[in-house]
């Protein structure tokens, strides 16, 4: 199975963020069903040419928060997650999205007042 | 980084004109480790010394598990798949097949499945002379050797030698296929930069027989950078401050390009200064062996 994750090379976050993120959110909008059976750790790194070390981490980090099961000799799993946990981790995406917009904003001195007409200009085409 | 396919303790070798350490070097096993460098630096003699056919003048070779030179290197060598960088010509009238059988009555290991599927998957064949075969067609064949016993560690002297780009990619898939099972190491010599991509875990800079960094390969690839930067007029900043600093270029006033091996540190602290990132680029794989070669030649003045 060919997942469908990018990297941004140039991005000054790390590989196994970047990778995490994405794994996160397709196994909580759903693309990837409780029980799918995921690439080895081998075979995703090799898809995506980064080394194993990167992708035992992503495994492992998200195994920690639930969102992956490994079975000892069978491969890692998506596990079932609770709608009120993807309710959750759902919104949790879009929040800290909005934290990494106030990061950018205080870094060019935008106002408040600034903040919200732009976000009310852009919701507009939401 | 768990248990070591490979170590080397304080070893030394002195030639007429090359001298290899004194080195530690630790292969962790169940990854695949690239050695890279230039020319003469110092590769192939520590092939030949972790298959004991040179021995260090000083200090000690585990290799998985077993000290070197202990009389132990045949039940040793049961477990090791070696795939020198020069095939070997004294066995030039042998045709492909009985190599083959030479091999099978040698390691207990041997399955013949396992040498026909290689055969078959690399697109090779041994019913030649190896003296007749392609240069490529020839490299599969040795690597197919190599790897029917099953061995639990490979060691690969620029193994893509010599492959066309469609062998190579099947090559790099095999490898992986091998790498599945986690007991399985492989250290590796090479110089092409998409090999050290597609299949290392960890990189080694061996330079005039030195190791200079042990490193994981995506924390490597992604901490070197050139930045295009502009600093604001006036200015007053030591742009050799910034975190990681190697070297820079004044392209024309206030227009710098400057190379940092920290490239997450060098970021906040250009944000920090207040400095203009025009642009920035990764470094391949072969600038950042440069800018290792740089520093090395000039720490040995």
């Amino acid at each position: 199975m060919r997942l469908p994750i990018g990297i941004n090379e140039q991005s000054a976050e790390p590989l196994y963020y970047q990778i995490e993120v994405q794994l996160r959110a397709l196994i909580i909008s759903g693309t990837l069903q409780a029980g799918t059976l995921l690439p080895s750790i081998r075979e995703l790194a090799s898809q995506l040419k980064c080394s194993v070390i990167t992708i035992k981490r992503v495994y492992s980090d998200l195994e920690a928060e639930g969102l992956l099961r490994t079975k000892q000799g069978t491969g890692t799993y998506v596990s079932h997650v609770e709608e009120q946990s993807r309710e959750e981790h759902r919104l949790g995406v879009v929040i800290e999205a909005i934290d990494h917009l106030m990061e950018a904003a205080k870094r060019v001195q935008c106002s408040k007042q600034e903040l919200e007409q732009l976000l009310e200009e852009k919701l507009k085409q939401y | 980084m768990g248990e070591h396919a490979i170590a080397l303790n304080s070893v030394k070798l002195v030639r007429d004109h090359f001298t290899f350490g004194p080195l530690d070097l630790e292969i962790p096993k169940g990854y695949v480790t690239a050695i890279v460098g230039p020319n003469g630096s110092g590769k192939s003699t520590l092939f030949r010394m972790i298959m004991n056919t040179i021995k260090p003048q000083q200090g000690n070779i585990h290799v998985l598990g077993e000290q070197l030179g202990y009389d132990n290197d045949d039940e040793l060598k049961q477990n090791i798949g070696h795939l020198p960088e020069e095939a070997t010509t004294f066995d030039y009238f042998l045709k492909g097949y009985d190599k083959a059988a030479f091999h099978a009555k040698w390691f207990r290991g041997w399955n013949n499945d396992t040498y026909q599927r290689l055969l078959s998957n690399l697109a090779t064949r041994d019913d030649l002379q190896l003296k007749k075969m392609s240069k490529g067609m020839r490299r599969k064949f040795d690597l197919s050797l190599a790897m029917a016993h099953h061995p639990k560690l490979l060691l690969l002297d620029e193994p893509s030698s010599g492959l066309d780009p469609i062998a190579w990619k099947t090559m790099i898939e095999v490898l992986h296929q091998y790498m599945e099972n986690e007991d399985h190491t492989i250290l590796m010599t090479t110089h092409i930069v998409d090999e050290v991509k597609r299949l290392a875990d960890y990189i080694v800079f061996l330079i005039d027989g030195q190791v200079y960094g042990t490193y994981e390969k995506d924390e490597l690839l992604q901490s070197w950078m050139t930045y295009f930067i502009e600093t604001p007029a006036h200015s007053t900043i030591d742009i050799r401050s910034i975190p990681g600093y190697c070297e820079h270029k004044l392209v024309s006033n206030g227009f710098y390009e400057v190379i940092s091996s920290k490239a997450f540190e060098a970021e906040q602290w250009l944000e920090q200064q207040q400095v203009n990132v025009r642009s920035k680029q990764l470094l391949e794989l072969d600038e950042i062996l440069l800018q290792h070669v740089k520093r090395a030649r000039q720490f040995a003045k």
